[in-house]
């Protein structure tokens, strides 16, 4: 390094040299961090839907923040590995990148596909909330409504859903049909349903009217059996109470089991064998008691499993055909 | 002039030690995340990768890394079928003897033994080397592990090395476990027997308890002459505990060998040292 220094050409070459690779370093490395921590951490999302819906930078935040435009994080790239994403059905992760886009883009088919990822992975309150930020000003507002709509209605709340269906401000006239349908629907999942039902079958397509007929009749009127009659059934006849529920087997077990434990006490009675008489007096009384409970337990069970059957009958249908929401490409 | 080219030529050479083109950084940057444990981020990582990657240069590493990713999330469906597309893009025979035991091990996990099982028999009847038949081995001996069938997996590793480790410790939970069969023929000789056997010996006294009563009502109705009430307390009480105490024995010797078993996964998991699935 002395003998360096001492020749005064090369030193001058050597501090050259020495600034000229630092500053490139610097860039190249700038650049793979700048570029690298592009990927949205969770606790952005949140800070992100807390408050302004993905702001779009500034230009010069944005030349910052993305250096390179050619590189595999660009907008243009960005969006087309989003896209991809969104086609392999890995909505968690294209959402993140549409996320990101957007912090430099605007594009409302973007924010669409975005409110669409958060649906499609089930956290409707945010696809809700992405999808109103299209309502107004948007060519695709119509179908950011019904976006909307079928986040409120998948929420669950659908006492909910109806009262936001009852403003009909935001009703868009291409899909008044449908909105008006997932509002029928609403009445079947939770059981609401009304008993005027001009409205609700002309409602469905003439294909689906009868079997959401049938839906409608089983709702309506199902044939619940009383837990009172089961037992008071059971009071009269030990077991009568589990055949009226449909547990045939058990109510004629019942009744056997009853009987013979108070022929049992009575016998014993009879014979002066007082204790084994109590003995046998107690057990019947447990059996005859339990037999009563167990009846009006059988009723319920019974009524709980004609309930989950119909629920799931229901729903299962209604999944099936889509809720009879339209497939929009985009 | 000569300065020019002097420095023009050290600057030439320094950037050739830095330059990087953007499929390896990105590799390295995914690299990183996943081996920090940020396995969500380095899923999109290695994707954005393969999507951006037109000559498939790093197909195979990124797809072993997104289905390790995959696995480490215990989402082993997944971790499958990136180790299965791993496999179609393998480069040499090395590549795909790993992902293959990739998949077997995502398969032990995600308890498909039979389907692990039939993989290693495959790879057993292509490979020839020593070191790659003993990993057979080690990995039929844990597929077997995660079956509950442990005496399987000592034969297994004992394949490997007649005192192997796993072996060894396959050997102690065999000899731990109770035979259930067993249990139940005592509990039928001597109600209450087979769960005192099994440890559970509170249980074990109150069955044999409830049973003599049981009996000595039974056999005393029988013996004053009143056979329909021996023949009834026999049936409804007697028996009932009698039956009772078959079942209990059973249901003991059953959840003793789970315990058995769960004690060893767990040391497995937490203190043993060795390659795990």
């Amino acid at each position: 390094m002395i003998l360096l220094l001492k020749n005064k050409v090369i030193s001058q070459n050597l501090i050259c040299l020495i600034i000229l690779v630092f500053f490139f370093q610097g860039k190249i490395f700038s650049q793979q961090i700048n570029g690298l921590n592009l990927g949205a951490s969770p606790e952005s999302y949140s800070a992100a839907s807390d408050g302004e819906l993905y702001p779009i930078l500034s230009s010069a935040e944005a030349e910052r923040e993305g250096g390179l435009k050619d590189n595999l994080l660009s907008t243009g790239n960005r969006l087309k590995f989003a896209d991809y994403l969104f086609q392999q059905e890995d909505y968690l992760r294209a959402l993140n990148e549409y996320r990101e886009f957007l912090r430099y883009e605007d594009n409302d088919s973007v924010r669409y596909r975005l409110a669409e990822s958060f649906f499609r992975i089930g956290r409707f309150n945010e696809a809700a909330d992405n999808f109103k930020g299209l309502f107004f000003g948007s060519d695709l507002s119509d179908e950011a409504i019904l976006g909307f709509y079928k986040s409120s209605f998948f929420k669950g709340n659908y006492k909910e859903f109806r009262e936001l269906t009852a403003t009909p401000i935001y009703m868009p006239d291409k899909y008044v049909t449908e909105i008006n349908r997932l509002y029928f629907i609403s009445h079947f999942m939770d059981n609401t349903l009304p008993y005027d039902t001009a409205k609700l079958f002309t409602a469905f397509p003439d294909s689906n009217r009868q079997e959401v007929k049938n839906f409608y009749r089983s709702r309506k009127f199902s044939e619940y059996k009383s837990p009172v009659t089961a037992a008071l059934l059971s009071v009269a006849i030990p077991g009568l109470g589990k055949v009226y529920a449909g547990e045939v087997g058990d109510g004629i077990t019942s009744f056997i089991t009853t009987g013979l434990l108070v022929f049992l006490s009575v016998n014993n009675f009879d014979h002066d064998h007082n204790f084994r008489g109590w003995l046998f007096a107690g057990m019947a009384a447990l059996s005859y008691g339990g037999t009563i409970y167990g009846s009006a337990a059988s009723a319920q069970i019974y009524n709980a499993g004609i309930k989950f059957n119909l629920d799931n009958e229901i729903k299962l249908y209604f999944e099936k055909r889509n809720y009879f929401l339209p497939k929009l490409e985009f | 002039m000569k300065r020019f080219f002097s420095t023009y030529l050290l600057f030439a050479l320094s950037l050739s030690i830095y330059a990087q083109d953007n499929l390896s950084i990105q590799f390295d940057y995914a690299n990183t995340l996943y081996k920090t444990g940020q396995y969500f981020d380095a899923i999109t990582e290695f994707k954005r990768l393969l999507f951006f990657s037109p000559q498939k240069k790093y197909s195979y590493d990124a797809n072993i890394l997104i289905g390790k990713c995959y696995k480490a999330g215990a989402k082993f469906d997944d971790a499958i079928k990136y180790f299965s597309v791993a496999e179609l893009n393998t480069n040499s025979a090395e590549q795909k003897i790993e992902a293959k035991f990739q998949i077997v091990r995502a398969n032990i996990l995600r308890r498909t033994t039979n389907r692990a099982l039939e993989i290693l028999n495959e790879l057993e009847k292509e490979i020839s080397q020593k070191q790659l038949l003993d990993s057979v081995n080690y990995w039929k001996g844990w597929s077997y592990i995660f079956a509950d069938n442990w005496k399987e997996a000592s034969a297994a590793f004992g394949k490997i090395k007649s005192n192997h480790e796993l072996k060894k410790l396959c050997d102690q939970i065999e000899n731990d476990k109770v035979s259930v069969t067993f249990t139940k023929v005592i509990s039928y000789i001597l109600p209450g027997s087979g769960q005192i056997y099994t440890g559970n010996i509170l249980p074990g006294l109150m069955s044999f308890g409830w049973n003599i009563l049981g009996g000595y009502l039974t056999v005393n109705s029988f013996v004053e002459d009143r056979v329909f009430d021996g023949a009834v307390i026999g049936s409804l009480i007697w028996l009932r505990f009698y039956r009772g105490n078959i079942q209990g024995a059973e249901n003991s010797a059953i959840q003793k060998n789970i315990d058995i078993s769960n004690k060893a996964l767990r040391f497995l998991q937490f203190e043993y040292k060795g390659a795990k699935p």
